[in-house]
């Protein structure tokens, strides 16, 4: 299929997917199927006689103009729409109908579909999801003069030997050589895809290295990290050299989440303080401290051309600030748990978020609207006779140069999706796998496991 | 085609000498590493086979059997630290253990590498911050050569591994001695406590189990179990390992006090038992009290109402020798007691009456309870078919008294499974089971399973209208889903306390439920009711409070609540029999006033307690002394304060009391089950409810009792013994009839002010608010 099959399959998918589960069957509308749904539970409070809270849900009209709350529903949002959120509280003293049982679930469902299918009026009628088109625009990589940073003559180093073999906490791929690096024992190693070769070893006697991210031209590598509640800080090296550049941030504790920007002149770090900085690798003082996380720093990263950044904590928040200012440009509230990993599309218009929630969402970072959200993305299978939580969350998301997704999760596997969303492959995994990271032509991928080993496979892409 | 290939482990690299002089440094630094790793080269069986206590003969800790214990005792899964529902500044344990697989995810899983390292077990978070070694809110909880580090340590180095196959679970543990005498000897006693395990191992936990003593007064228990004795009087310790809790009775005996058991005789066995644990506390027992006390106490406490000046005078001018126990027979079988046994029951189940029912709690509905359980006492009906029948009891709520169990425990359009479970828990056994509704109750036997088992017989209670508004049939869904389990989502089918399999399905689970309660071989049931019934007589539970029975509450004297609740089977759940047996001992009967050996105690029934009287009673009392009258809102006139229950023109879902005097006195709102509800404390209000208020006033002049004497020209010193047999059941002593009739001979004109400050005076003397 040519890039034109692709596209036309993009499009088709962002109008269909809000209801893909329902596909064979129109999508539910007001007249048709909600109303009877308000009549029977809500219009005693909120119709023509009373309008309770300002809120007339009586007619398509007054029920879009929402009530003194606000609006009552977001077409293709159900989890943001208030009144989606009334009728579905857990809390027996805020749910609507107030002092009644709650709404049938069935009835729930055909609300929820509704709004996700874009609140029609009636059957056959206009959807108010506005079709986007999210398709990938490739870009031409910026490349330095000269083959691709390396590592080069790097000294011999002695490490600690380790009691028992350390689980791979980071793991990151360099965008322009087929190398990519690992977290050792207070080291990391920088590992070749053609051969499977440890090209050299970096020391980072600093501690435990939480965060290993490769500069966008390839030639800095990152990598953050510390002591647990003692000490935390992110380290520059030259890829060529090995050569420690400078180390920015002087936290109390490890830092969990760090990225650095594009033009190599920020890095942003973050950790169980729940606040993110930007601090300057030149002058090493810190530009802005984005506070209005309220759990631990998990995951950060920066768009590809520099200009916004992604932050996730350990709650569920996300928010993209403008990294010229330090301004909240939108917040993405859609995550139940702790976010395992923020990752931009090459072209910056998508940003993928996963987590311990097991949501994969896709993000239109031009305006914040979801553009696909595979619930239960890793989902493991339930065995027989077995009662109790799955451990279900995505624990690492990496796109491709050219858009396609790779995720690594508790169920333990290793998971491609193509550019539309769906699932191309699942592959097993030996161990718990904590991170994953495509080669930099997407030819291939490595996932980096809790039992210390990492493994290649070949990818499944084009 | 797929191609996986397996990258080389992390191991020394062979690469180029560094030639710059910044890498020396790390070279230093790299090889001091090295050194500070050197220890964990050692195999770990060389740590584990210290020789600790706690520690097993296999190799290496196991998550479930040695782990999770440590956190238990060093303090780290309780409710104020990593315990609490959300866990403590980002970590979280389940409370006191009862998630092991949620335990291992979190602490290895959530952060893979932080709270613990085995590529450098002495830099996993959770050592560095139980040993203080990096801030920690919590503070040191173990040092770095505790057993508990060893332990935790082996296994990280071991590589944290989860429990591959089922570990042996403990199924009981032992606390010895079993009970610790110090007599004359202070020094400090150690216990130690062993737990047997489900593969018929047994271990030493000592070292992993947490004490505590339920009176540091008399005896005090320290961490390592060493039991010291502190001051005269007795105690429990107990010690708490997994989710058990054990308890050793501790007795401290008065120093170099010379003692002699006057060896009283015994009129039954409950004397035999209370005698038996008096002597074995050197305590004396009061003497009996004298028929005047007698006679207005039972009367107080089996009818809730002062006898009359007649039935006082006349019990006290018998000269039969077995007076008292015709009394017995006589108030056993009187009205007055069906009245008050009616009303102690009510007040247990929440009757309360309204006239606008959306929870079906109608006035008449609870009419039709209270006249279904008046017949039950006044039949004397065998109290575990009172009890069954209400359990089991399906039907209108207007027509079929007992089914109003499902909707007065309730007072809510709701029914819920999970209150109506605990409200059965506390109200039939005793237990407060719904502790174990989010983990294992701390300080019982009872464990999520017993709790969501427990909930099962409940989740299909239903109510639906009937006929006309009032009416609601309550009916059990046999299709209802039963409850699930709170942490893995089991679906938990009906199952008793306790018990190991569910009950058999087909038929209403109530059937089965009220069977194994009301069992003779249950010792729930019997020990419940004998010591609420203990209560309403000596004013005090054997195990205090009544609803609360739990091993780390032990009974004051276990023989005495197992001979009652023995005789009480054996009667065939005979309430009258039963109230007898306590009435005719001399533990009943003794006086109030104190001898110098039992001055001090007010739990081995050695003496009779003061007791404030219950509001409804202190208000009857007031009425009946004076001859007045009280009427009561929706109830018609001459009903009594006994005989009268909450009701409402509207809901009954927050009704009150209802009246002001016993919203004073603590009458309860009947809002619970709890038996906290009824308060029987005096308050600064009350006295002055009682000085200043309007119903002792308004009382002495509506029953014109002065009136009427003055008027009859009645001689002084009639006229006094009156009053004082009307509120005291007594006649005044010698002095009091010489000053009061001195007071009132030195009246001027008004002699009737004069004796109205004395009535006054009488009602509120504390010999008339107490039952004494």
């Amino acid at each position: 299929m040519g890039a034109l099959g692709r596209g036309f399959g993009t499009l088709v998918s962002v109008l269909i997917f809000p209801f893909a589960m329902r596909a064979a069957e129109a999508p539910p509308s007001y007249e048709e199927h909600i109303k009877p749904i308000l009549r029977e539970h809500c219009l005693k409070c909120h119709g023509e006689d009373e309008q309770k809270a300002d809120l007339n849900l009586s007619t398509f009209v007054t029920l879009s103009k929402g009530g003194s709350g606000g609006a009552a529903v977001i077409p293709g949002r159900p989890s943001t729409s208030l009144m989606f959120k009334a009728i579905t509280a857990e809390d027996d003293s805020e749910r609507m109908p107030p002092k009644k049982p709650p709404i049938p679930a069935a009835q729930i469902s055909l609300i929820k579909a509704w709004i996700e299918a874009g609140t029609l009026e009636r059957s056959g009628g206009k959807s108010l999801v506005s079709a986007r088109d999210t398709q990938f625009k490739p870009v031409a990589m910026k490349r330095a003069e000269g083959p691709a940073p390396t590592p080069e003559h790097w000294p011999l180093i002695t490490q600690p030997v380790p009691v028992n073999q350390p689980p791979v906490i980071a793991l990151a791929a360099s965008p322009v050589a087929p190398i990519y690096a690992a977290a050792a024992l207070n080291a990391v190693r920088i590992v070749s895809f053609t051969d499977g070769e440890t090209l050299g070893v970096l020391p980072f006697p600093e501690g435990q290295p939480n965060v290993i991210r490769f500069s966008q031209d390839g030639s800095v590598l990152l990598v953050a990290g510390g002591e647990p509640v003692k000490y935390g800080m992110a380290v520059l090296y030259d890829v060529r050299s090995g050569k420690r550049l400078t180390s920015v941030g002087d936290e109390s504790d490890a830092v969990l989440a760090a990225d650095l920007s594009p033009n190599q002149k920020v890095v942003a770090l973050g950790g169980s303080g729940k606040n993110v900085k930007l601090i300057s690798t030149e002058s090493g003082k810190t530009l802005f401290k984005l506070g209005k996380h309220t759990d631990w720093i998990t995951a950060v990263a920066f768009s590809p051309d520099g200009t916004k950044l992604a932050t996730g904590d350990r709650a569920g928040g996300l928010h993209l600030w403008e990294t010229a200012s330090g301004q909240i440009l939108l917040t993405l509230a859609e995550h139940k748990g702790a976010i395992r990993s923020l990752a931009w599309r090459a072209d910056g218009r998508l940003l993928a978020s996963a987590g311990d929630d097991g949501l994969l969402i896709r993000w239109d970072a031009t305006d914040g609207w979801p553009v696909s959200n595979n619930a239960n993305a890793h989902q493991p299978k339930r065995p027989a006779g077995y009662y109790g939580k799955l451990p279900a969350g995505i624990l690492d998301a990496a796109f491709s140069p050219s858009g396609e997704l790779l995720t690594v999760g508790r169920d333990k596997f290793a998971k491609q999706w193509n550019a539309e969303g769906r699932e191309l492959r699942a592959t097993p995994c030996e161990g718990l796998p904590l991170h994953c990271a495509f080669s930099n032509d997407g030819s291939s991928f490595v996932v980096g496991d809790a039992a210390g080993e990492v493994h290649l496979q070949k990818s499944a892409l084009p | 085609m797929e191609e996986e290939v397996k990258i080389a482990k992390v191991q020394r690299i062979e690469g180029v000498r560094g030639r710059r002089l910044g890498f020396l440094t790390f070279w230093v630094m790299l090889v001091l590493a090295v050194i500070n790793f050197a220890p964990t080269v050692c195999p770990a069986a060389a740590l584990v086979n210290g020789a600790t206590p706690e520690k097993t003969d296999r190799e290496t800790p196991s998550f479930r059997r040695d782990v999770m214990p440590v956190f238990f005792r060093a303090g780290c899964n309780q409710g104020g630290c990593h315990g609490a529902a959300r866990g403590k500044d980002g970590f979280m344990l389940s409370l006191f253990g009862y998630d092991a697989p949620g335990d291992y995810f979190r602490l290895t899983q959530e952060f893979v590498g932080r709270r613990v390292n085995i590529a450098a077990p002495e830099q996993s978070l959770v050592l560095l911050k139980a040993t203080g070694t990096v801030p920690h809110t919590g503070g040191e909880v173990f040092t770095v050569n505790s057993p508990h580090y060893q332990t935790l340590l082996s296994w990280i180095r071991a590589g944290a591994k989860d429990d591959s196959a089922s570990v042996p679970e403990p199924i009981s543990i032992a606390l010895e001695p079993k009970s610790i005498v110090f007599d004359g000897e202070r020094k400090p006693v150690s216990t130690k406590v062993i737990a047997k395990y489900s593969d018929g191992s047994e271990r030493d936990v000592t070292t992993l189990a947490l004490f505590s003593s339920n009176n540091p007064a008399a005896a005090k228990v320290d961490e390592s179990g060493a039991v010291t004795p502190k001051g005269r009087g007795d105690t429990s310790v107990f010690a708490r390992f997994n989710r058990f809790t054990i308890g050793a009775e501790v007795i401290v005996l008065p120093e170099g006090k010379e003692f002699v058991w006057p060896n009283p005789v015994p009129q039954n066995a409950i004397d035999q038992a209370v005698y038996r644990r008096l002597e074995q506390l050197r305590i004396l027992p009061s003497v009996a009290c004298d028929d005047a006390t007698f006679v207005r106490r039972i009367f107080l406490d089996l009818t809730g109402s002062l006898p009359t000046r007649s039935e006082a005078e006349g019990f006290l001018a018998d000269p039969a020798p077995e007076k008292r126990s015709k009394l017995i027979d006589q108030l056993l079988s009187s009205q007055g007691f069906t009245d008050m046994w009616t009303n102690l029951w009510a007040e247990w189940v929440r009757i309360k009456g309204g006239g606008y029912a959306p929870s079906a709690t109608d006035v008449k509905a609870a009419d039709a309870y209270y006249e279904w359980i008046r017949e039950q006492i006044a039949s004397n009906r065998p109290w575990n078919e009172f009890v069954a029948d209400q359990i089991t009891a399906s039907g209108s709520n207007l027509t079929h008294g007992p089914s109003n169990l499902f909707t007065m425990l309730v007072h809510d359009v709701k029914v819920t499974p999970k209150s109506l479970a605990s409200d059965f828990s506390q109200l039939f056994t005793g237990v407060r089971i719904q502790c174990a509704e989010c983990h294992n109750h701390p300080f019982d036997r009872w464990t999520m399973n017993d709790y969501y088992g427990w909930v099962s017989f409940f989740t299909g209670i239903r109510r639906k209208q009937g006929v006309e508004p009032r009416e609601f049939y309550v009916f059990n869904d046999l299709a209802a889903p039963v409850a699930r389990h709170l942490v893995d989502d089991r679906p938990m089918p009906a199952t008793v306390l306790g018990g190991e399999h569910p009950v058999p399905t087909g038929g209403d689970p109530r059937k089965a439920l009220a069977d194994w309660l009301t069992a003779g071989e249950n010792p729930l049931f019997a020990r419940n009711f004998v010591n609420r019934f203990w209560a309403q007589l000596m004013g005090r539970g054997i195990v205090e409070p009544v609803d609360d029975m739990r091993v780390s509450n032990p009974p004051t004297n276990g023989p005495l609540l197992d001979a009652l609740a023995k005789r009480f089977v054996e009667s065939g759940f005979n309430l009258r029999a039963l109230l007898k047996d306590i009435l005719e001992s001399n533990t009943y009967q003794a006086s109030a006033a104190s001898n110098p050996s039992n001055a001090e105690d007010t739990r081995q029934f050695s003496r009779a307690q003061l007791r404030r009287l219950r509001a409804e009673v202190l208000l009857d009392a007031i009425v009946k002394a004076t001859d007045g009258e009280r009427g009561f809102s929706y109830f018609p006139k001459g009903t009594s304060a006994v005989q009268q229950y909450p009701r409402s023109p509207g809901d009954t879902t927050r009704l009150t009391a209802g009246d002001s005097f016993f919203e004073t006195f603590g009458r309860t709102a009947r809002q619970s089950v709890c038996a906290c509800d009824t308060k029987t404390e005096s308050t600064l209000s009350q006295t002055l409810h009682l000085v200043a208020g309007d119903t002792v006033l308004n009382q002495i002049r509506a029953g014109r009792v002065l009136e009427r004497g003055l008027g009859q020209k009645v001689a002084p010193e009639a006229l006094l013994e009156d009053l004082f047999l009307r509120t005291l059941s007594r006649k005044p002593t010698a002095v009091e009839n010489t000053q009061l009739a001195a007071i009132v001979s030195s009246a001027e004109g008004k002699p009737e002010l004069v004796y109205q400050d004395i009535f006054w005076s009488l009602l509120n003397s504390s010999e008339f608010i107490f039952n004494h």
